[in-house]
Parts: C-alpha cells; sequence; structure tokens
C-alpha cells in the first residue's frame, strides 16, 4: 500500500550532452549547426534568442575558421574572451546555455565542451527618475539592467570597499540578485540578515524587487513598507555611505533599502539638496500632511456625528449651513466621497496618462460640483477630503502613499462607532503596531523609541551638514564617524 | 533559580524615568484634588510635597532591597520568607496588582460614559481596550517601555492646559499656609499617596533593565517630575475652585479644562478625556505584564496563557461594576489596600529583608 504513494524511480535518463542538445532542439529558437569546411570540423550550438549574433560572426566564428584545432584548449587560447569555459558538468553547461552562452565541439559526441559567454545585453537608456523626480539634483534613474545599476552606483563610490555579493533566486525566474554594503562601515550583522533571508527565499519567480521586499519584510502583514525602494542612484550611493544595505534585482529598476526607520520615509533625497532650513521646513510640512491626510476625515465624521458641542459657534453656522441638506449621515457622506477619490485615483492609475489627465478633470470638477449640488455631500467636506487626497501625494517614497490611503478607513470606521475615543483607539493601535515593527532586526520607530536624541538630527529635521558627522545610530554601523566634526567646525577669529 | 534576561529584552536605564512617571500620572490625575483637599483644605499643596518626598524614601527602600538580591519582587519574598510563604505573599500582592488594573480600567470607562458617551456600553470598549493591552504586553516588555515612553511624549501637550485656568485664578485662596494640624496632614497623605502608586510595579521590571543600579537616579527623577507636575495641578486647583465648591466636583481636573476656549476648539475636556486613552494605556499594560510575569515566575507557566487568563478575568470584573456606587466602593476597598502596601507593606518588607541579610552573613 506505501509502496504506491512513493515516488517511482526516475528512469535512466540519458544523461549525456547529446541528450541535452536533442532536448534544446525541441524548442525552434535554438540552433545547433555543424562546420565540415573549416580546417577542424566543428559544432556550434546556442539559444539565437539569447546570444548576441553579433559577437558570434564578429569574435568567435572567425576564429574558430582560421586555424586547424586538436583539442579545445586550443580554442580557448585562441578566442578573445576572458571567460572561456571547458567543463563536462551538465549542470553548468545547462545554466550557461540558458544565460546565453555558445557551445562549441569538436565532435558531436563529445562530453567536454566549450563554453563562450556571448549574452546578449538590451537595457533601456538611463533616464530621468519619475517617481522620485527633483529639480535639483542628478537626474539618473536605474534601469531594468543589473549591470548598468551596479555602474550607476559604482560610478558616485569608487572605492574597493564597496562589496556586491551575488545570489540567484527563483526556481523559474534565475533572477540576479546583487546585495551591495561597504565594508568597514556597514554593520556585519545587517548584511548576514539580508543575505540569510534571501538564501532562505522559497520563491519560483521574482519578476521585480518589489517582490523581494514582500518576501523579505519583517512582518509580511504590516500595511508599512520595511524596506524602501528608491530609482534613484544618488540616494543609493548615500544610504550605502550612511551604512545600509541595498539589493539589486536583475530586471528591476528599484533598489530596495534596509535596515530603515519609519522617518525615513519622509525624507525625500532631494532634502540634502538643498538649505538645511528649507529641507527641515519641507519634511515637518509632509509630517503634518500625512497625520492630517489620515485624521481629518475621521475627525469630522466624529465631530459631526457626536462632539458638536467641541466646535466654537461661529464655525458651526459654517458647518450646519453647509449640511443643511444633506440626507445621510456623515460616515456615509465621507465614504462615498473617499471612494469617489480612490476611484478617480485608480482609474487615472490604470488609463494611459493623456486619457488620465482627463479622467483627473472630469472627476475632480464635475463629480465634485454635481455632488455638491446634488445634495449629496457638504462642500466643507469635499474640500477636506480633496485635501486629504492631495497631502497624501507628499509622501517621498510611492508605498507610503498607498498605506496612508488604506489607513484612513479604519479610522472612519472606529470614528463613527465612539468618535474621537475611536480615533484614540486606532491611533493606540497604529502606535503598537509601530512600536513591533522592525527593519532587518533593527526598531522601526527610532528614534522617537527607543529614543535617540542623537539621531535626530536627520530625522523630523535635517540639521547643517556640520551637524551630520556621525552615522544614524540605528544602523549601528561599524564605523561611526563620517568625518571630523573638531576640522569641519573650526571657527576662525574675525579677520585672521 | 534566576532565570538570565537575554540582553535584548533590556531597557536603558533612562527609560525607568518614564516606566515611574508614566505608572504615576494616571486616571487619578483627574481626581486626586478633592480627597486631599478634603482633609487638608488650601494646604493641600504641602501634602503633595511631604508624598513625593515619603514616596522618594520607598523607591530608595525598593532599590536598597533589588540591588541587594539582584531579581525582582518574587525573589526578595523568596529569600526573605522562604519559598511557600514568599510566594504566597507575591501571590497577594498581584491579586493587589489585578485589582488596581480593573479600577483604573473601569474608572477610565466611567469617565467616558460621564463625560462623552452616558450610552457607551462598557463590555465592548473594555474589550478593545483589554485587547489593544494584550497586543502590547504579548510583544514583550520593550514594547510595553515603548508605550510607556510614548504616553508621556505625545500627551505632554497637556501640561500647557493646566496653566490656562491662572488667568481665572485667585491665588489668596491659598492662604494662610499651614493652617491644618499635623494630624490633618498625616491624613490627607492617605489621599495622595494613592494618586503617586504605580512606583512599586519597579519590584517586578527591576530585572529588565540594563545595569539596573544606574537606573535608581533615573526613577527618583521620574517621582520629581510626578511630583512637581502634581504641584503645580494642585495649585492651580487650590486657586481656581472655591474650596466649598471643590468639595462637589469629582473631576476637578477636567472641570478645570472646561474654561479652556481656542480658536477652533470648545469643550477642551472632550479632548482631554480622549487624550487621557492614551495616558492610561500603559498603566494597564505594565499591571499586567507585571501580574502575568510574576504568576509565571511562581507558577512556571507560560506568560501568554497567563496573560488571556488574567485579562478574561478582569473583563468579567469590569463588567460586574455597573454603577457608580460600586465602583466607588470597589475603588476605596482596593485604594485601602494600595495605602497599607505602599507606606505599610513595603517598608516592612525592606526591614526584614535587610534583618535576614544580616542574618545570613553571620550565620
Amino acid at each position: 500500500m506505501k509502496m504506491w504513494f512513493r515516488k517511482q524511480p526516475p528512469e535512466q535518463q540519458e544523461n549525456n550532452l547529446v541528450a541535452l542538445i536533442n532536448m534544446y532542439k525541441q524548442s525552434g529558437d535554438f540552433v545547433h549547426f555543424h562546420h565540415p569546411q573549416s580546417p577542424q570540423p566543428y559544432w556550434v550550438s546556442y539559444f539565437g534568442t539569447l546570444i548576441d549574433v553579433e559577437i558570434l560572426h564578429r569574435d568567435i566564428l572567425p576564429f574558430l575558421n582560421k586555424t586547424a584545432f586538436t583539442s579545445l584548449d586550443g580554442v580557448k587560447a585562441a578566442l578573445p574572451f576572458e571567460d572561456v569555459l571547458i567543463t563536462s558538468d551538465l549542470q553548468k553547461i545547462q545554466d550557461d546555455i540558458l544565460q546565453g552562452s555558445v557551445l562549441i565541439q569538436l565532435d558531436v559526441k563529445d562530453a567536454t565542451c566549450l563554453l563562450v559567454r556571448a549574452e546578449m545585453k538590451k537595457a533601456r537608456e538611463v533616464t530621468i527618475p519619475e517617481e522620485e523626480y527633483s529639480v535639483v539634483g542628478p537626474k539618473e534613474a536605474f534601469v531594468e539592467s543589473i549591470t548598468t545599476n551596479l555602474n550607476l552606483v559604482r560610478k558616485r563610490l569608487p572605492i574597493s570597499e564597496l562589496k556586491v555579493k551575488e545570489f540567484t533566486i527563483g526556481t523559474l525566474s534565475k533572477t540576479k540578485v546583487a546585495v551591495l554594503y561597504i565594508d568597514g562601515i556597514t554593520n556585519e550583522e545587517n548584511v548576514n540578515t539580508v543575505c540569510q533571508r534571501l538564501s532562505d527565499l522559497q520563491f519560483n519567480q521574482i519578476l521585480d524587487s518589489s517582490i523581494i521586499a514582500q518576501l523579505i519584510a519583517d512582518n509580511g502583514h504590516s500595511l508599512f513598507p520595511q524596506l524602501i525602494d528608491t530609482e534613484r542612484p544618488d540616494r543609493v550611493a548615500g544610504v550605502l555611505a550612511e551604512g545600509s544595505v541595498v539589493i539589486l534585482a536583475e530586471g528591476s529598476s528599484h533598489a530596495l533599502i534596509g535596515p530603515i526607520s519609519a522617518m525615513e520615509l519622509f525624507n525625500a533625497f532631494e532634502d540634502y539638496y538643498v538649505n538645511w532650513q528649507t529641507a527641515t521646513a519641507l519634511r515637518l510640512i509632509r509630517i503634518f500632511a500625512v497625520s492630517f491626510s489620515i485624521l481629518v476625515t475621521p475627525i469630522y465624521v466624529a465631530v459631526l456625528t457626536y462632539h458638536y458641542q467641541l466646535i466654537p459657534k461661529d464655525l458651526m453656522v459654517t458647518l450646519v449651513s453647509s449640511r443643511r441638506n444633506i440626507p445621510l449621515p456623515p460616515i456615509l457622506e465621507a465614504i462615498i466621497l473617499e471612494l469617489t477619490i480612490e476611484l478617480l485615483r485608480e482609474a487615472g492609475a490604470r488609463l494611459p496618462s493623456k486619457v488620465g489627465q482627463t479622467i483627473g478633470i472630469v472627476g475632480g470638477i464635475v463629480i465634485g460640483t454635481a455632488a455638491v449640488d446634488a445634495g449629496l455631500t457638504s462642500n466643507v467636506l469635499l474640500i477636506i477630503i480633496a485635501l486629504a487626497a492631495l497631502a497624501s501625494f507628499t509622501t517621498p517614497v510611492y508605498r507610503m502613499g498607498n498605506t496612508i490611503r488604506l489607513l484612513r478607513f479604519p479610522f472612519l470606521l472606529l470614528a463613527d462607532l465612539w468618535g474621537l475615543l475611536g480615533i484614540a483607539v486606532a491611533f493606540i493601535f497604529l502606535i503598537i503596531h509601530l512600536l513591533n515593527l522592525t527593519s532587518l532586526g533593527r526598531p522601526y520607530l527610532e528614534p522617537i523609541y527607543p529614543p535617540r536624541l542623537k539621531d535626530f538630527k536627520d530625522s523630523f529635521i535635517r540639521f547643517p551638514f556640520s551637524f551630520q558627522s556621525k552615522r544614524p545610530g540605528y544602523l549601528q554601523t561599524k564605523d561611526q564617524i563620517r568625518f571630523s566634526k573638531k576640522k569641519a567646525s573650526e571657527v576662525h577669529d574675525i579677520d585672521e | 533559580m534566576k532565570s538570565v534576561i537575554k540582553d535584548q529584552f533590556l531597557v536603558s536605564p533612562f527609560l525607568v524615568l518614564f516606566l515611574i512617571h508614566g505608572m504615576q500620572y494616571g486616571v487619578g490625575v483627574l481626581s486626586f484634588q478633592r480627597d486631599i483637599a478634603k482633609v487638608a483644605g488650601h494646604d493641600a499643596w504641602i501634602s503633595i510635597l511631604i508624598t513625593g518626598i515619603l514616596v522618594h524614601i520607598i523607591i530608595w527602600m525598593m532599590y536598597s532591597m533589588l540591588n541587594k538580591t539582584k531579581g525582582d519582587l518574587i525573589t526578595i519574598h523568596q529569600q526573605t520568607f522562604g519559598k511557600w510563604i514568599g510566594n504566597l505573599l507575591s501571590l497577594l500582592f498581584i491579586l493587589y496588582v489585578l485589582a488596581e488594573s480593573t479600577t483604573v480600567l473601569r474608572s477610565y470607562i466611567e469617565i467616558v460614559q460621564v463625560w462623552m458617551f452616558p450610552l457607551l456600553k462598557t463590555w465592548p470598549f473594555a474589550l478593545v481596550l483589554l485587547l489593544s493591552v494584550y497586543y502590547v504586553v504579548s510583544s514583550g516588555f520593550r514594547i510595553v517601555t515603548g508605550v510607556c515612553f510614548l504616553a508621556v511624549v505625545l500627551p505632554s501637550y497637556l501640561i500647557f492646559t493646566y496653566v490656562v485656568p491662572i488667568e481665572f485664578s485667585t491665588f489668596r485662596n491659598l492662604l494662610p499656609v499651614f493652617d491644618h494640624s499635623i494630624l490633618e496632614m498625616a491624613q490627607s497623605i492617605k489621599g495622595s499617596i494613592l494618586s503617586f502608586s504605580g512606583f512599586e510595579y519597579l519590584l517586578f521590571y527591576y530585572p529588565f533593565i540594563k545595569q539596573p543600579e544606574s537606573s535608581q537616579k533615573w526613577a527618583h527623577f521620574g517621582n520629581l517630575v510626578t511630583t512637581l507636575l502634581y504641584l503645580l495641578i494642585m495649585i492651580v486647583t487650590l486657586a481656581f475652585f472655591d474650596q466649598a465648591y471643590l468639595q462637589k466636583v469629582i473631576w476637578p481636573t477636567l472641570m478645570m479644562w472646561k474654561i479652556i476656549e481656542l480658536p477652533f476648539v470648545e469643550r477642551f475636556e472632550i479632548i482631554g478625556v480622549t487624550s487621557w486613552a492614551v495616558v492610561m494605556l500603559p498603566i494597564i499594560c505594565l499591571m499586567f505584564w507585571s501580574a502575568s510575569r510574576g504568576i509565571k515566575e511562581i507558577f512556571k507557566l507560560k506568560q501568554r496563557s497567563v496573560l488571556v487568563f488574567l485579562l478574561l478575568l478582569s473583563f468579567i470584573v469590569c463588567c460586574l461594576l455597573i454603577d457608580r456606587e460600586t465602583i466607588q466602593q470597589y475603588n476605596t476597598f482596593v485604594a485601602e489596600i494600595g495605602f497599607y502596601l505602599l507606606l505599610g507593606y513595603i517598608p516592612f518588607l525592606f526591614i526584614c529583608c535587610h534583618i535576614r541579610f544580616k542574618m545570613r552573613e553571620k550565620g
């Protein structure tokens, strides 16, 4: 009985090169041909769609046709390539052919063969960042090729301490993933955490770095991003120098940064390119915008449902007159409008950009005015919701915008249930959740908790660079000192 | 015998400031003025000062015991009274902690029912609050401390609201100073020590502090902050209310908030009560953490299941306390025990503990 469930032993496959080539031949784009006329006859096999045919014709075939070789070693010596491999390891041969190598045999029945890398490297041109556009600062963004991306980073950090560890992840996609860090600065514990989690990954397809971000997150059920993804190479270089770990994936135009603290979700990298007063003001505005965006509609609902005594008389008049003809309770009114905004946003995101703009205008002006005219919503709430939607776009990290979008709804429902108290309860749960979160094992809410006064220099506020002589504490870097503060802050006397 | 707590679960010594102050500063702040002023009249602020000093002494006593035994209340009890009597005493202490946590929870819900939602049912709100407590306590002591810290920092804006009523106060109310007999002052301490209670949980979380000996100054500092804050509130209350009227007000702090008016907010007490949800959360959390930790130590049970059981127990008791009368009786009863525990039992334990250590050194 038991033996029925046991796997049948695999049939003795013809585990040799001939069988492999025969298997590949079943694909239409596999090329396998023989050159009998050349001084020494040889066989060439490759996937025509994976290799750069120009390399084959310009750099490989002419050399093979010129002279007579007696062995593969002779071929290896003659070919002008640095990574020519002679092997009989079937697994290696299989992987390499699928990654764009050309297989050369002197005889079709040989078990040993020669592999030459001739992969086709097609990548988009490096363009302007679109998600994290900034007026000042460099305007290069990552592309889908990991080689180009690594080049963009290395160019900015031409030091030997910048280390790259490579992984291949995904049983189907075989995605090349690189972990970047600076030796001597980055805490090795962080690097090990990342490497450990990457090598433990069990997933078949890694199509983008965002999938990795979800798979290796400390808490996979949290709404909050625990790794920041960025398309700016300058940001990557910046955080590497601070002591973070960066993950790049083939086929992804976004790098992942970790560990992060929640405060970094409010930092645009542009903050470092403008003066510190402006940067600080902008950060405070963003933090205000986020709290405003989450809280303002729930407060409206709570106050108008339960606590109208809270509002001073004069303001009350405005509110009452705007709500006089509305047949719906505040919560329904708010949910209808919130849903409208979400619909507009989602439609705008799904449509081609030109049509999307039109939808935005149609939705914003026509639906909004019509809803107020029809007496479905009050114009005060319309203003509030539009502002809240606008405010949620101020976060520099795109993912955080989505988080805010969703966070609002539990707050709204609790506000309808228990008024301001409901908001307080929702807030309590939010805080506990944030306290619990970690990013690569480092506390998420730092520098607020655990409180580290020193890290406030670059959190809510950005102090001038002369104050930033130490790296952020939450990264637990090996080398804390960025530059000597003593020299930087030397004060010269008058007229000296 | 002693379980060593891993380094990653420990908290910095200076956080003891927030643990002490956050635990003291709770629901009592909204109502403590009346009980003290009942006996001490307009000299109630002196009573606060004296109690503050007394609490400093008790904190010193606790540190002197804890530093000796390097453990918590349970190890102190075991080393002083032996295993069986020691554990029994610890259990009684934990029972008091549980009773107190229910008092805090029920008193807060009562305030909400009186000031915000007269029709609010006790059980759903208690359930949600206890759920949040479970979330915090099950995440461990570091998170409990975090909640404590944030609950001190976030609502700190409320300190401005204690200053506003000064505009409408007459400080002549405070005169003449020292108008009460020493006996009356001593009696008033009974009322004020309860608003200071909360520091005794140090006996439970002491082993979770990094270099616990160095945290003593922060504990004293925390108590100092509480004393000063109470002093401020007390003086403003005495100056703001007429003595006869103060006797009729159950929650003087909330009454004072009524006077605050901002361009966009009237009836500030509603915001005050709402903020208090954040203020009292860590108190309940740390109480349940201490109780479940203590039971875990005594009976070697899983803390998580103990916690669930305790929360259920508290939930049931909370729902059974229906009207103002019962709550008041229950509160008075717990307060009575608390008074003897803080001013009687802890000094007694201090003496016993030291005698025991002296005997052991000789023998």
